[in-house]
């Protein structure tokens, strides 16, 4: 079921309005920013596939940020695990949907934002809207916070068919995992499915492992942070190789808060974004 | 001999390895973790054509898929 809310556009110029420019004054306040990268924002759209503690997180900075429009997806109910990390959430909302709440709760934070909620599983008919934005020329990006490795896998390969910017960001115990690609203005850094091809043996999610919920905010952050850059469209003058957020893959230690950081490579035979047939290497 | 280093634990080998039987050396599946070499990821597919070289640092880890 999607449900959408319209308000007032931002801008319907080429200038922030006295009211926005009063908001979002610390922002614009950085050259890397200004009034330009602050219009930017108001006329992106980004994907927030998971609204679970990375989600409701990420959503947050961006829809407060200013950018103009988030479609929100999951098919989660809130429940009472949930509570420590997921601020967003409260008591009363136990037994509602995810996508449907955060919804509700950004329209009064970020009056800005069009946001359309999906309270289903992710498909890619769901990634048509910012297709179409992208289309227009609008910044477009996917942001992936899930909290499985099936769905990390057909969010990868959506983005890929849709060309469509991914920035993906995971947690569990005290171990984090964040990269950015894009298959347009990056591809030799290749996809998800090149580090971790689909069948790939996983054992590490939040329900079975445990996090804090700081270890949690901490990489939202980051991957907000990454996915603002990307839409602002810093150092796009950088060409691919020397991109200092696309094609890098960050882990997290949450004990020594010690980030570690790798250059990715796409595989050119992988499944998913590579040209050629996948040799079999477990033999 | 040659020393490699594998998730900062120094490791001597004394004939040419590749990747792929560094790894199984280690009781460690393939399909189970990604591989950084020398600060970049090499996909699975390569890892039984890489030989380790000398002062060659690997990290070997596991997806995390939680959110």
């Amino acid at each position: 079921m999607q449900v959408m809310n319209k308000p007032d556009a931002i801008t319907e110029c080429n200038t922030l309005n006295d009211k926005d420019f009063m908001r979002y004054s610390r922002q614009v306040l950085l050259p890397e920013v200004g009034e330009a990268g602050q219009l930017r924002l108001a006329d992106a759209h980004v994907v927030v596939v998971g609204i679970g503690g990375l989600g409701q997180l990420a959503a947050q900075y961006l829809a407060c940020a200013g950018v103009g429009e988030l479609t929100l997806i999951d098919m989660d109910k809130v429940e009472v695990s949930n509570l420590p990390r997921q601020l967003l959430f409260s008591d009363a909302d136990i037994g509602l949907n995810k996508a449907l709440v955060a919804k509700e709760r950004l329209n009064f934070l970020a009056p800005n934002c069009t946001i359309t909620a999906y309270e289903t599983s992710f498909n890619i008919k769901q990634l048509y809207g910012v297709l179409q934005k992208k289309r227009q020329g609008k910044c477009t990006l996917v942001l992936d916070c899930t909290d499985n490795f099936e769905t990390r896998q057909l969010i990868n390969r959506s983005c890929v068919e849709a060309y469509l910017p991914l920035v993906s960001a995971s947690i569990a115990a005290f171990s984090g995992q964040l990269f950015a690609v894009d298959q347009i203005s990056f591809p030799s850094s290749g996809c998800y499915h090149c580090i971790f091809p689909a069948h790939t043996r996983v054992s590490h999610s939040c329900s079975t492992q445990g996090v804090l919920g700081p270890s949690v905010g901490v990489m939202a952050s980051m991957q907000s942070l990454v996915a603002m850059q990307l839409l602002l469209g810093m150092d796009s003058r950088c060409d691919g190789a020397l991109h200092p957020l696309l094609g890098h893959f960050w882990r997290f230690d949450a004990k020594s808060l010690s980030w570690i950081s790798a250059k990715l490579t796409r595989d050119p035979y992988c499944d998913v974004c590579g040209v050629r047939k996948a040799i079999p290497y477990l033999t | 001999m040659i020393l490699i280093h594998i998730n900062n634990v120094a490791q001597s080998l004394t004939q040419p390895t590749s990747l792929a039987e560094l790894i199984l050396a280690q009781n460690i599946a393939l399909d189970s973790i990604a591989l950084v070499l020398n600060t970049q990821v090499v996909p699975r597919n390569r890892w039984q054509t890489i030989l380790c070289q000398h002062e060659d640092k690997l990290e070997l880890f596991s997806a995390v898929a939680g959110g």
